[in-house]
């Protein structure tokens, strides 16, 4: 399959992997005053390999194209130094697609950046993702996501350990009813910069969020000497769980020293408790970062009827549909529910609907 | 003839039988007791530990029963059943199907050619299959039948094909097999006929399972089997149930029914070995077939759909059901390859069939021909009709042309889309009915008259207005249109073009790559209406109906309204009044809501049930159960989902879904798959899963089969049958060792399983395979040379064999040598530093460092000294590559008539045969007479100092040969005189009187002791027992006088006190 441009790089590289096709994308960057692949891009690149067996990866001269053959997934023990251009988070997020379907359980350990304003954070990833991998089967004890040392914006310097067990198969699907919400919870955490920078942004993010519901904690996290990172900096993680297991995330961090105005923590504490308002008001079964993870285990499921109910689909989500489209011949039926007059739950939802794949690992190993 | 008179039965009329009789008889009226009432003993717990064991084995056989739940994927309307009949030649596989065909059909089909489908019931269509005696043609159909009849000629027995095909079965999923017994009528005994029947029925029941089907087709009538028996054979085929078998629940697969060419004629004129573009028939069975996959053909390869299309069935079931036998026009007949359907199929030409006869017939075959009919009857291209065709959207509108269509396409898009009013242009409103086509096609019964440009401006805004079509969005073209916008190029002076990065297309394509949805600031959280539109997603916001606590609460109460507690005899009524209330307010509304009331209360009552049902029914509820609900309610929600969605539309969601006749494009094709077409031989399209297109290294466990005469030779080249493939490769056998290592094999073991590794297609793991060594020719033995199962699949090998490095020693101080010979320069020492070695004789060592001459020598520690004789070697591992050989084997590309003779790569002993090689021998392995030289020990040579430090008799000195005495020291012989002798014999005869005399006082003296000694004894015993009583005596009186001494110190003590 030929692409163009490296928007979607870590979408089509990963549903390559998946589906075992052979991927070539021209023309990246080309145009640029900095032709070719970025750093990070290279890094990711590096990643796969790690991941896999017999993964053929040719880039020519400029890095302008790229040819992918993908090998079968591996995983076992990696250890990758993430680029720090961007946030462990987008490698993450390609890991957390990958590895229920590895020839061994996953064990990563993935040192840069823990958080940065583009990429969604760890620590959201840990508090959304890994609840509805749950949901698709993937459970047991592997499955987990660590912040062994936090690395904020421009130096990083943290460390980040994910476990993940392997599946046969994915569970189809029935997430239509997201429930209300019954808690919130969240952290926040603040390295080399005073400890009371946590503090001042619990206060203010309680004192938006205390309007709907009164069973909010926001766990405080100040990390010391060597697992502080390399960068001072500070952050929200909110979570809201419903009464039905699902769990909508938001986050905001400072911006990384060197880069812009400084923000106050008392604002961002604000603008992330609205942030999560946003996101309630988007509402579904999934929230809007997780999008693309749920509609790809749906559409790796056995050839059983899938539904999960989301909010406005992302731009990010409708190339992965194309993608998925392009990858597995899966369409999804794509139904807008628009909200009743009287009830006040928030703006539109879209209920997706597919067949799944039959998609079988075949990675991993019968004894 | 006389005939003995046989005694009679007399009756007993008395006794202890007579009376059981009577009262019996007598009883006989009653209702016969139960046994367990009648005889209690019997049925008691004699011993505990035996009832839990019984109960324990009963328990282990209800769940070995079970079998893991699967989601029911059946589809509604499934594809025929494929009936493969097989058997070896001459058996009467084709009369077969043509008996049974004609017992479903009434009609008579003279060439059986390809498959043939019929429709046999009211749900039940079958396609027959004749499977030809060519192992190719058997493994393919055993992929893909449901049902096979397996005939079998009595007069002759089981023939070695019956039992390849049985085993192949076996491994690709056991489909139902039927035994059918022929060639009955030879039999001219009728005891020799039942002997054979039962010896058959046995055989079959060990290769199948016991009590399989076996049919006994008696004799022939005409030609034809006994009209009764085909007809019996036929039930219990229309009644048979399939299981799901794993392979083909998950991969669909087509079996051609009907093959087209559709490669340009011109191309094939310039070209005759130009590649062909194929469509090929058939319904689809197994799984949702999608649309651009990639598919596999079996004896061609793998090859991707260009397009699937479905079309109508051409040999549908009944519409409605009814309750009686079908009508002769539903009794359909589908049989293109064969000439039924209307199409012949010969080397280098298609035949149309027009049957002109019977007019009934005519209207049977009616709708399988139509559709062909139509493409026959085509006189111009496509492009020309398509030109000439016009498009008229509703009755009574002007009809658009194709150039009008292009011409609306290109007008300029209005910039806003405010044009209530001005809608008179032609061009804006052909652009209008495009963009409104699918909202109206929906809504057909829509008014269209006067005032059709003020609705369609209307819907054309509304459909703006609100959220896009999201389907559109998504999949839809929409990206597409803004790259036309910046097509503008400047020239700079005519020579150079500005290249400007394209803003609009380029920026996307490079954009960042984020999975953060940022959301749109129009929401002002600060404002309290906006934060109302969430209230009631939180527990504290407004709850459904049905879920709301304080309605659940209330419809408890009604459920459970009156009760009185019993402790304070307090009534509690349920509260009516509100409902009263309401009453008195609306009594007219009540009227209307007679309705709701009663669904309300019908819904309070199933609650109720519910809620009692999951009180006690799930008690016994176990996992399995909860299981197969789950289950169902899955397979029930697959149903459901789609079903009110048209085809055109829920072929793209879901796929094509088995039961459908699928038209399958397929290009590139090898020409000798069209010029050398024969429809005896099965086209299959099997659908690989995604990333089964792939080649790489499996792993599998495999056992030789005990059948096969011979074990495998690692690298020779195999035959295998693995999914849907049948290729040839290159296994290497492998051993597991304890360790975990993979060592390599030279041969499978004799009665073993092994492990091997391929090079060769992905397939899931689980799935089955077979080996044969030829799929050419026919051979008298067992051909089928291995069975297994793929374990793993992984894109490199693991596999090792063992090396011995072998080195002499060249110079040994106490135990350390230095080694030559093992390796040939520095560098390979130093990579095997630190290795251990050893030598023949069991001395274990280690390599320490690598020496600079001579090259590869090295320095190595032993526990002990060595010899210069002995051999040093290195144990270690290399690993073995598998050869990259994946060679599928194109048997339907072979020319008719040698379609089972292809023959891939060779042995390389068939090679050496074939070129009459013959090995020469290694010298050293030729046995000579073994020549021994006679080893010399050199002397002992002990070191001075040490001789002195040796206790003396150790001494070497003392060891020496005493050499010989002198000539002086010698002495010589005594020779007696006469008379001396005489003096020695008198001497010595004395000597022996005194020596008896001697030992006879001895023996006396010694028998006197020991008298003495007895006497003694005696005293002694006698002088013991008299001291002893006396001592006894003397104690007691001491014991005595103690006690007194107590006594009388107790009493003088209490007087005391």
């Amino acid at each position: 399959m030929e692409f163009e441009g490296c928007n979607c790089f870590r979408q089509r590289l990963v549903l390559s992997t998946l589906s075992g096709k052979r991927v070539k994308i021209r023309n990246i960057r080309s145009k640029d005053d900095n032709p070719g692949l970025r750093d990070f891009e290279a890094s990711f690149i590096r990643l796969l390999d790690k991941v896999t067996n017999g993964t053929r990866i040719e880039i020519n001269q400029t890095g302008t194209v790229l040819f992918y053959q993908p090998g079968l997934l591996y995983g076992g023990s990696v250890e990758h130094e993430c680029n720090v251009q961007r946030s462990i988070g987008y490698y993450l997020e390609a890991l957390l697609m990958l590895a229920p379907f590895m020839k061994t359980p996953l064990r990563a350990v993935l040192k840069g950046v823990t958080n940065d304003p583009t990429d969604p954070s760890v620590d959201l990833l840990k508090v959304t993702a890994i609840p509805l991998m749950k949901k698709f089967g993937i459970d047991g004890d592997g499955l987990e996501i660590k912040v062994l040392k936090r690395g904020m914006a421009p130096a990083g310097g943290g460390e980040v350990l994910f476990t993940c067990p392997v599946r046969r198969s994915m569970k189809p699907v029935h997430l239509t009813e997201p429930g209300k919400i019954k808690r919130i919870r969240g952290t926040a955490f603040s390295v080399r910069v005073s400890p009371q920078m946590a503090n001042r942004i619990v206060d203010s993010a309680r004192s938006i969020l205390n309007k709907f519901i009164p069973d909010i904690y926001i766990y405080t996290d100040h990390m010391k000497g060597a697992s502080s990172g390399k960068s001072p900096g500070f952050g929200l993680t909110l979570v809201a769980e419903t009464v039905n297991g699902t769990f909508l995330g938001a986050e905001v961090v400072s911006t990384p020293q060197g880069q812009g105005d400084p923000v106050l923590p008392e604002d961002l504490g604000r603008n992330c408790a609205k942030l999560l308002l946003e996101e309630v008001y988007r509402g579904g079964c999934v929230d809007s970062t997780n999008q693309s993870l749920s509609l790809l285990y749906m559409t790796l499921g056995q050839q059983d009827v899938s539904k999960t109910l989301l909010g406005p689909l992302s731009p990010y989500t409708v190339e992965f549909l194309r993608h998925i489209r392009d990858f597995f011949q899966i369409m999804f039926k794509i139904e807008q529910q628009k909200p009743g007059e009287d009830e006040q739950k928030g703006g539109e939802k879209v209920l997706m609907t597919c067949v799944g794949a039959g998609y079988s690992n075949i990675n991993k190993t019968i004894k | 003839m006389e005939k003995k008179e046989q005694k009679r039965h007399q009756h007993k009329h008395s006794g202890p039988k007579a009376d059981k009789k009577n009262r019996k008889k007598e009883q006989g009226t009653e209702p016969e007791r139960d046994e367990r009432k009648r005889n209690p003993r019997a049925f008691s717990v004699q011993s505990a530990v035996r009832m839990a064991k019984t109960f324990h084995r009963t328990q282990d056989i209800k769940t070995k029963k079970h079998h893991i739940p699967l989601v029911d994927r059946t589809p509604l309307e499934p594809p025929p059943v494929v009936v493969v009949v097989m058997g070896p030649p001459k058996v009467g596989k084709s009369t077969l199907i043509r008996c049974l065909i004609k017992n479903y059909t009434r009609q008579k089909l003279s060439d059986i050619c390809g498959p043939v489908t019929i429709v046999s019931g009211k749900k039940r269509r079958l396609t027959f299959i004749e499977c030809n005696n060519d192992i190719n043609s058997m493994i393919d159909l055993a992929k893909v039948a449901d049902l096979v009849l397996m005939l079998i000629d009595a007069s002759f027995g089981f023939e070695m094909e019956t039992f390849e095909f049985l085993n192949i079965c076996q491994v690709h999923g056991f489909p139902r097999v039927m035994g059918v017994l022929t060639h009955l009528d030879t039999f001219k005994n009728n005891k020799t006929l039942s002997k054979t029947k039962k010896r058959l029925k046995h055989r079959f029941w060990t290769e199948v399972y016991q009590g399989a089907k076996l049919f006994y087709l008696s004799g022939m009538v005409y030609g034809e089997y006994q009209t009764q028996e085909v007809k019996n054979l036929g039930r219990f085929i229309s009644v048979m149930k399939f299981r799901p078998l794993v392979w083909r629940t998950s991969h669909p697969y087509v079996v051609a029914d009907r093959m087209e060419d559709l490669t340009d004629p011109e191309d094939i004129r310039l070209n005759p070995k130009c590649d062909r573009t194929v469509s090929l028939y058939g319904y689809l069975r197994g799984t949702f077939l999608k649309n651009k996959c990639q598919v596999h053909i079996p004896g061609v390869g793998d090859f991707s759909v260009a397009d699937v299309s479905f079309l109508p069935d051409p040999c549908p079931l009944p519409e409605v059901i009814k309750k009686r036998a079908l009508n002769v026009k539903e009794r359909l007949l589908y049989a293109p390859m064969a000439g039924v359907g209307g199409l012949v199929y010969d080397k280098d030409a298609v035949y149309i069939d027009m049957p002109s006869g019977h007019g009934s017939q005519q209207q049977e075959v009616r709708p399988t021909t139509e559709l062909v009919q139509s493409l026959i009857g085509t006189q111009a291209t496509l492009d020309a009709k398509m030109a000439a065709s016009k498009v008229s959207l509703f009755t009574g509108t002007a009809a658009l042309t194709p150039e009008e269509v292009q011409e609306n396409e290109m007008a300029p898009v209005p910039e806003h889309p405010e044009m209530t009013s001005k809608i008179d242009n032609e061009n804006t409103f052909g652009f209008l009915l495009k963009h409104l086509f699918d909202v109206l096609c929906i809504n057909r019964a829509l008014r269209w008259k006067e005032d059709l440009a003020q609705k369609a401006t209307e819907a054309y805004l509304r459909h703006q207005l609100a959220a896009p079509n999201l389907r559109k969005l998504v999949y839809g073209t929409v990206a597409e249109k803004e790259e036309d916008d910046s097509n503008d190029e400047e020239e700079l002076g005519g020579l150079f073009k500005v290249n400007r990065p394209e803003k609009s297309k380029k920026v996307r394509a490079d954009a960042m790559d984020c999975s953060r949805f940022q959301p749109d600031n129009s929401h002002d959280w600060d404002q309290e209406e906006v934060r109302s539109s969430i209230r009631d997603c939180f527990v504290t916001g407004k709850w459904e109906e049905d879920k709301d606590a304080a309605t659940l609460l209330k419809e408890d109460e009604e459920l459970y309204g009156d009760f009185e507690d019993l402790e304070t005899g307090q009534v509690h009524k349920a509260k009516t009044g509100n409902k009263d209330q309401a009453e008195e307010e609306a009594p007219q509304v009540k009227l209307d809501d007679d309705e709701v009331q009663k669904n309300k209360r019908l819904e309070k009552k199933r609650r109720l049930k519910e809620r009692f049902d999951a009180q006690y029914d799930d008690g016994d509820a176990t996992y399995f159960d909860d299981l197969k609900e789950e289950m169902q309610k899955q397979a029930e929600l697959n149903r459901q989902e789609f079903e009110d969605v048209d085809d055109e539309i829920r072929v793209q969601y879901e796929g094509f879904r088995p039961g459908m006749y699928v038209r399958v494009e397929i290009p590139a094709l090898p020409c000798e798959f069209v010029t050398n077409f024969d429809p005896h031989y099965p086209i299959i399209l099997g659908g690989l899963g995604p990333s089964e297109g792939n080649v790489g290294y499996l792993q599998m466990r495999l056992k030789k089969h005990r059948w096969h005469n011979r074990i495998l030779k690692t690298r020779d080249p195999l035959i295998l049958s693995l999914g849907w493939r049948r290729f040839q490769t290159i296994p290497l056998y492998y051993i597991e060792d304890h360790n975990g290592r993979h060592r390599l094999l030279k041969y499978t073991p004799e009665h073993m399983h092994c492990g091997a590794t391929i090079w060769g297609p992905i397939t899931p793991q689980g799935t089955g395979f077979l080996a044969v060594q030829t799929v050419g020719g026919i051979k008298a033995s067992f051909r089928i040379a291995a069975t297994g199962v793929v374990l793993d699949l992984d894109k490199s090998v693991t596999i090792v064999k063992k090396l011995k490095l072998i080195g002499y020693p060249y110079k040994i101080f106490k135990n350390t040598s230095f080694i030559q010979g093992m390796f040939n320069t520095v560098l390979e020492v130093a990579k095997f530093e630190g290795a251990s070695i050893r030598t023949v004789s069991g001395i274990k060592g280690q390599i320490k460092k690598a020496l600079r001459t001579p090259p590869g020598a090295f320095r190595a520690t032993f526990e002990d000294r060595l010899l210069m004789s002995d051999i040093v070697f290195l144990r270690s591992w290399y690993p073995a590559s598998v050869p990259q050989l994946y060679n599928p084997v194109t048997s339907l590309l072979m020319p008719v008539g040698q379609k089972e003779t292809w023959a891939g790569m060779r042995t390389l002993g068939q090679l050496k045969h074939d070129l009459g090689i013959r090995n020469k021998p290694n010298q050293d392995s030729l046995y000579k007479p073994v020549v021994r030289q006679v080893r010399h020990f050199n002397p002992l040579h002990i070191p001075k100092e040490l001789q002195k430090a040796l206790p003396f008799k150790n001494k070497p000195k003392q060891m020496q040969a005493k050499g010989k005495t002198p000539r002086d020291l010698q002495r010589p012989a005594v020779v007696r005189e006469p008379h001396e002798k005489k003096v020695a014999a008198l001497l010595d005869a004395l000597s022996s009187v005194y020596a008896y005399k001697n030992k006879k006082a001895r023996a006396e003296q010694h028998a006197k002791h020991k008298e003495f000694l007895k006497q003694k004894e005696k005293q002694e015993a006698e002088r013991q027992k008299r001291m002893k009583e006396e001592r006894k005596k003397t104690y007691r009186a001491m014991g005595q006088k103690e006690k007194k001494k107590l006594k009388s110190s107790l009493k003088g003590a209490s007087k005391d006190n």
